[in-house]
């Protein structure tokens, strides 16, 4: 049995970052991840990480209201202030750490434009700030005491009166269960992208530790606030990064027009995303789209800077849609891409469950509410990722190791075994295709009451079927089919939240947009909605949102 | 068809027999070489003078190529490593901020290089300018039952975008297309677009021979009873330090390896000995006593 | 899990392929790699890992394969394919068949270790990785705001960083076919990141570890990095690159670096090269044991009139190319 006083789940950005604290600050730290490390989907981030430099005459409550407006008054105001005082350290953090952000001609770092945002305060690398940042803070690991178990894949969470106090996890290499007893778990395990089909996101992206937490009783917040990015290509749901409207691209619809004059006359393409994904919608649906898709186009920008600040997009067009956006505007279309909701936290991190902590894309804080602003995600991995590590490293102090063994395994080889006993049923493949179709026809950027009821029935017949899944593969030794299958039933666990909360949620905010409630209506709504699984079932409950400086106004770019 | 025969270092020194091999084959083939006007260029750099400075590199290759120009003839080359280090030296100057840059160390010879020398080696030379089904006719006999092993040399195939594959993709198989030509038979292993050693040799010797070993034998267990290869280099490496890879590797290896020009000059009806075919480390009789059974 | 013939893109060229698969189970009996082929339809902007999920969701789930972003951005699906280490995931089959051919090999990335179908093992590469201390390291405290550096010198990091540890250069390198002790182009790539890098401060000990056996140069400058690298770092061009700063740092003591500066010696003064010397000089004329190994070499070679002139005749207008020599303060 393994033992340590901090395991992280997942060694992304938020992951890294809060190991990286916890034994700074002198804990024996693990980080559980189902992929190398620099396999984690922080890497597809591209456009850059916001900071307000006071140097810079910049002023953190700027861009702290910026997100709130952006969050349509749905982000808690303390956790947005603390995300934004602590920007400026922490971007400064990953430039010590060796990362190779853009600069001025002074040798200064340099900044771009980005959406919702009145100040340019975007610091990026290229256009893969993601992978930058991500590849530093492994280095700084590799350097560290931090035991990494790479390709491990986490079953369950262990729970002893109430606490979480380890973890289950298997060895994708030898099959083997092993029980990791732990004083604290920070889960940093990403989004759900895959429950939507199409996504931006990367096939790892299944909400394991969302679901995981849920099912340990946490409590799960805002997940019918489903991010979906306005420039995705239609033949893989790759992502054309914010970066390139924020160096000037246009939107275009069929008739060659910029119709985000008529959405968003100030801000035009650099609205706030849920904005822009509405108006490309509405465009497409009204009849102005071309196969579906509006275009993306950077032509006036010149094949200099392209290459400068957009080189990897520019390959994803020429890869995926066949057109060099130096010459051809691309096809692009919404595209499901990040969920602000997740496992509710406070700002050091903390879950409903003690001893049980959440960061990054998997925690809900909230700093994004109900839309998130580009290049804020990149800062909300470092900020909570980091306070996460700090407060359960300095927590676990306090604590004593509780006493488990290994049948704490026992519950997952069970599991295990009766899948792997099945020999007759659907495998999980159109099972998991089907839940991806439904969530993007009912829950995507424009939703309605019996889109969604439709989704709650849909979804209860794929729990059915998921039920008597079979698992074709047999062996123990890196049997992703197996992988796959549980992956599944965490999805559908999270479809289950945002399905719930979706239904509940009766306004429009944010990214949750009714065709049948169009409006915002702060006086019923301006609160988070909590998903908690109790005995077995769902209960909601409604928790406000935290107002310190800025009250709801109406939201207008 | 003149061109202004660039020999390279190698072909003037320590393998002789491609030179003359080279001469007698383009009489034979109608190619008729210009020797004086490369007499004064340089050596290309070989990627070894890279590795200290890439500039100067350049520079010495822009020379060759301003002298070409001057000539008005097309240049040629018999080495891969010419022939790579030439291609890469070109593509880089295609940005004619950096080629200004280099031709003005050119200006004291007033020399310039303008972009328009276009060196090729004579393997493509013959499939793009004379053509396959042209040279085919040339053969008079037809090594008809032989296994021959093509072994092209790195630079002369990575990196594919200096290399022109794009415009002329019969290059990625010109080697096996000459084979296939002179009536032979491609032995194809998978090593033969791989790394002779020669740049390791005087570094790492034992990984050097093992590469050597590797290949022939590779080669061999398909059946080759020589190799072909356009490089001199490779060639030195393959058939001068054959003996030491075998004795490193423990086995006989004796496969005779031959230059581009030796193969084609044996399809042509020239002597062997013309071609100096007894000048080799590793004794070619068995292939050219193979080819006197052949009908 | 984008099965190709679901997605929604409509009056695409479907065609029939053959992905000819090397698979391998690690829990059989025999435990010997084996062949299997699978017949798919897909269509012309499909994918090779479009292909092997279809296979893996539709025929076949015991097919193990890593894969994860499907943008060539994660570095996971890195596999050979006709031969050549790719990105299954930006590899389109159309380009791969034609008329005449429609099928297609894959095979795990080489020069690691298989454990499953097309999965292999990164534990020596990830070691090699580490072996070079990939973390930026610096004499003083960093500064209150950023450390200055020009953007030249950032962009210039922003080429090899590029760099997803995919595991392509490692699969196709020549040297690393031979010996597995060679750092391999992604561990100097690496490296040069960091030597690069204004803000780090050990070059010095960077360039002396490097500089050991199996280090920098073991490369034979074959290039495969550079063609098979999806992301254009450059790895063999980096190698250069730490040489040069080797030879700069005045690290001349290796034979690859004495080799260097003879060659370019040889050609300053003679314009072209003499292969008698340069073996002599590198080795040194007074190192008995190199010189004993070249002697029967040089023997037979001399028997056979292979031996280049000892006293080597300047080419015409030799003195021109040792002013460009001397123009650029080479040696």
């Amino acid at each position: 049995m393994f033992d340590f006083d901090v395991i992280v789940m997942g060694a992304g950005l938020a992951g890294m970052r809060a190991a990286l604290a916890a034994s700074q600050n002198g804990s024996k730290v693990a980080v559980i991840t189902k992929v190398y490390p620099v396999r984690s989907h922080s890497n597809a981030a591209q456009g850059g990480i916001n900071a307000a430099l006071t140097d810079r005459g910049d002023n953190w409550e700027d861009h702290a209201f910026d997100t709130i407006k952006g969050s349509d008054y749905l982000a808690d105001q303390d956790a947005v202030e603390v995300m934004a005082k602590e920007a400026g350290s922490e971007v400064i953090n990953m430039e010590h750490m060796g990362a190779a952000f853009n600069r001025d001609d002074e040798g200064r770092l340099g900044v771009r434009a980005f959406g919702g945002q009145r100040e340019a305060r975007t610091f990026f690398v290229a256009d893969f700030t993601g992978q930058a940042l991500l590849h530093v803070l492994h280095e700084q690991v590799l350097s560290s005491g931090v035991q990494v178990f790479e390709e491990w894949f986490v079953t369950t969470l262990i729970m002893e009166e109430e606490r979480c106090v380890g973890l289950v996890a298997m060895d994708m290499r030898t099959g083997e269960l092993h029980v990791m007893r732990s004083k604290a778990v920070i889960i940093a395990s990403g989004g759900v992208g895959r429950v939507f089909e199409p996504s931006t996101n990367a096939l790892i992206c299944t909400g394991d530790g969302i679901a995981l937490a849920y099912r340990a009783g946490a409590g799960i917040m805002d997940m019918e606030m489903v991010q979906y990015h306005p420039t995705t290509l239609k033949n893989n749901g790759a992502l054309m990064s914010e970066a390139a409207r924020g160096e000037g691209a246009y939107l275009l619809n069929s008739e060659g027009e910029r119709f985000m004059e008529r959405y968003a006359p100030n801000m035009m393409e650099l609205a706030s995303r849920d904005v822009v994904s509405r108006s490309e919608q509405t465009e497409i649906n009204e009849g102005r789209g071309i196969d579906g898709c509006v275009l993306l186009d950077a032509r006036h920008l010149g094949e200099k800077l392209i290459n400068e600040r957009l080189l990897q997009i520019r390959q994803l067009g020429i890869d995926f849609a066949g057109k060099d956006m130096v010459t051809d505007p691309v096809p692009i279309r919404p595209g499901m891409h990040y969920i602000m909701g997740g496992i509710k936290t406070d700002i050091d991190g903390r879950t409903s469950v003690a001893g049980l902590y959440a960061a990054g894309e998997t925690a809900c804080v909230s700093v994004h509410g109900g839309n998130r602003l580009g290049a804020n995600s990149l800062l909300d991995t470092l900020v909570f990722g980091r306070r996460s590590g700090e407060h359960a490293s300095e927590w676990v102090k306090t604590q004593a190791s509780a006493s488990i063994n290994d049948n704490h395994a026992n519950v997952s080889l069970d599991e295990i075994q009766n899948l792997l006993d099945r020999d007759t049923g659907e495998m999980f493949g159109q099972i998991r295709l089907d839940l991806g179709q439904t969530m993007n026809n009912h829950l995507a950027v424009y939703r309605d009451q019996t889109g969604m009821e439709k989704a709650k029935s849909d979804l209860a017949g794929l729990k059915q079927r998921y039920s008597s899944v079979i698992v074709q593969d047999k062996n123990k030794i890196f049997n992703t089919n197996l992988i796959f299958t549980l992956e599944l039933g965490f999805m559908l666990d999270c479809a289950e939240t945002t399905i719930i909360g979706a239904l509940e949620r009766k306004e429009s905010r944010g990214a949750h947009t009714r065709t049948d409630m169009p409006d915002r209506d702060d006086k019923n709504w301006l609160k988070h909605i909590v998903v908690t699984q109790v005995g077995g079932k769902s209960e909601v409950e409604y928790v406000p949102v935290n107002i310190t400086k800025w009250q709801p106004q109406e939201r207008k770019y | 068809m003149k061109y202004a025969f660039y020999p390279g270092c190698v072909s003037k020194g320590a393998a002789p027999e491609l030179y003359g091999a080279t001469i007698e084959v383009c009489n034979r083939l109608g190619i008729e070489l210009d020797t004086k006007t490369m007499e004064g260029a340089s050596c290309t750099g070989s990627g070894v003078l890279q590795e200290k400075n890439e500039k100067l590199g350049d520079t010495l290759n822009a020379r060759t190529f301003a002298m070409g120009e001057n000539s008005g003839l097309p240049i040629m080359t018999i080495c891969s490593t010419c022939q790579g280090v030439m291609s890469q030296a070109k593509s880089r100057m295609t940005d004619l901020e950096y080629r200004e840059a280099v031709n003005t160390s050119l200006s004291d010879e007033n020399l310039e290089y303008k972009g328009q020398a276009e060196p090729r080696h004579l393997l493509w030379i013959i499939i793009e300018d004379i053509g396959i089904e042209k040279f085919k006719e040339k053969i008079v006999k037809p090594l008809t039952g032989l296994k021959i092993a093509p072994f092209y040399g790195c630079y002369i195939v990575r990196p594919s975008d200096a290399l022109g594959f794009d415009e002329n993709p019969d290059r990625k198989h010109s080697l096996e297309m000459i084979i296939e030509a002179v009536g032979a038979e491609v032995a194809d292993f998978p090593g033969k677009s791989a790394c002779c050693g020669f740049p390791i040799l005087t570094i790492n010797e034992k990984n050097s021979m093992k590469m050597v070993s590797n290949h022939t034998l590779s080669a061999k267990k398909e059946g080759a009873v020589a190799m072909v290869t356009p490089c001199p280099l490779c060639h030195l490496n393959l058939d001068g330090y054959q003996p030491t890879a075998s004795k490193q590797v423990g086995q006989p290896i004796d496969l005779p390896i031959l230059h581009l020009p030796q193969l084609i000059g044996l399809a042509l009806g020239i002597d062997p000995k013309i071609l100096k075919l007894n000048q080799h480390i590793v004794n070619t009789k068995s292939v050219v006593s193979a080819l006197a059974l052949t009908p | 899990m984008a099965a190709t013939g679901k997605k929604i893109l409509g009056n695409l060229q479907n065609m029939d392929v053959d992905l000819n698969i090397a698979r391998f189970d690690p829990e059989s009996d025999e435990k010997k790699p084996y062949r299997q082929e699978f017949n798919i339809e897909v269509d012309e902007t499909s994918t090779v890992l479009d292909g092997l999920i279809k296979i893996r969701e539709e025929v076949d789930g015991t097919l193990g394969l890593r894969c994860s972003c499907r943008s060539a951005i994660c570095g996971s699906c890195a596999m050979r394919v006709n031969g050549q280490a790719v990105l299954a995931c930006n590899t389109k089959i159309s380009d791969l068949v034609s008329d005449e051919n429609k099928s297609v090999n894959v095979e795990p990335i080489g020069n690691m270790k298989l454990i499953k179908d097309l999965i292999v093992e990164f534990d020596t590469h990830w070691q090699k990785i580490k072996a070079i201390e990939p973390w930026v390291k610096t004499d003083a405290p960093p500064p209150e705001a950023e450390y200055i550096a020009s953007n030249e010198s950032m962009m210039e990091l922003i080429g090899v960083m590029g760099c997803i540890q995919c595991g392509a250069c490692v699969s196709d390198c020549t040297v690393l076919a031979v010996d597995e002790s060679f750092l391999g182009p992604a561990a100097l790539a690496k490296a040069y990141r960091f030597l690069a890098d204004p803000r780090d401060d050990a070059n010095n000990q960077r360039l002396k570890d490097l500089n050991e056996p199996s280090g920098m140069w073991d490369c034979t400058r074959c290039m495969q990095c550079v063609e098979v690298c999806p992301k254009g770092v450059d790895p063999m061009g980096r190698i250069m690159k730490l040489r040069d700063f080797a030879m700069e740092a005045g690290y001349k003591n290796t034979t690859g670096a004495r080799h260097a500066e003879v060659f370019s010696d040889i050609i300053k003064n003679n314009g072209v090269l003499n292969e008698f010397w340069l073996p002599v000089k590198t080795f040194g004329m007074f190192n008995i044991p190199e010189m004993l190994k070249l002697a029967p070499i040089g023997l037979k070679a001399m028997m056979r009139g292979k031996m280049p002139p000892i006293f080597y005749e300047k080419i015409p207008g030799s003195k021109n190319i040792t002013k460009l020599f001397e123009k650029t303060k080479v040696l």
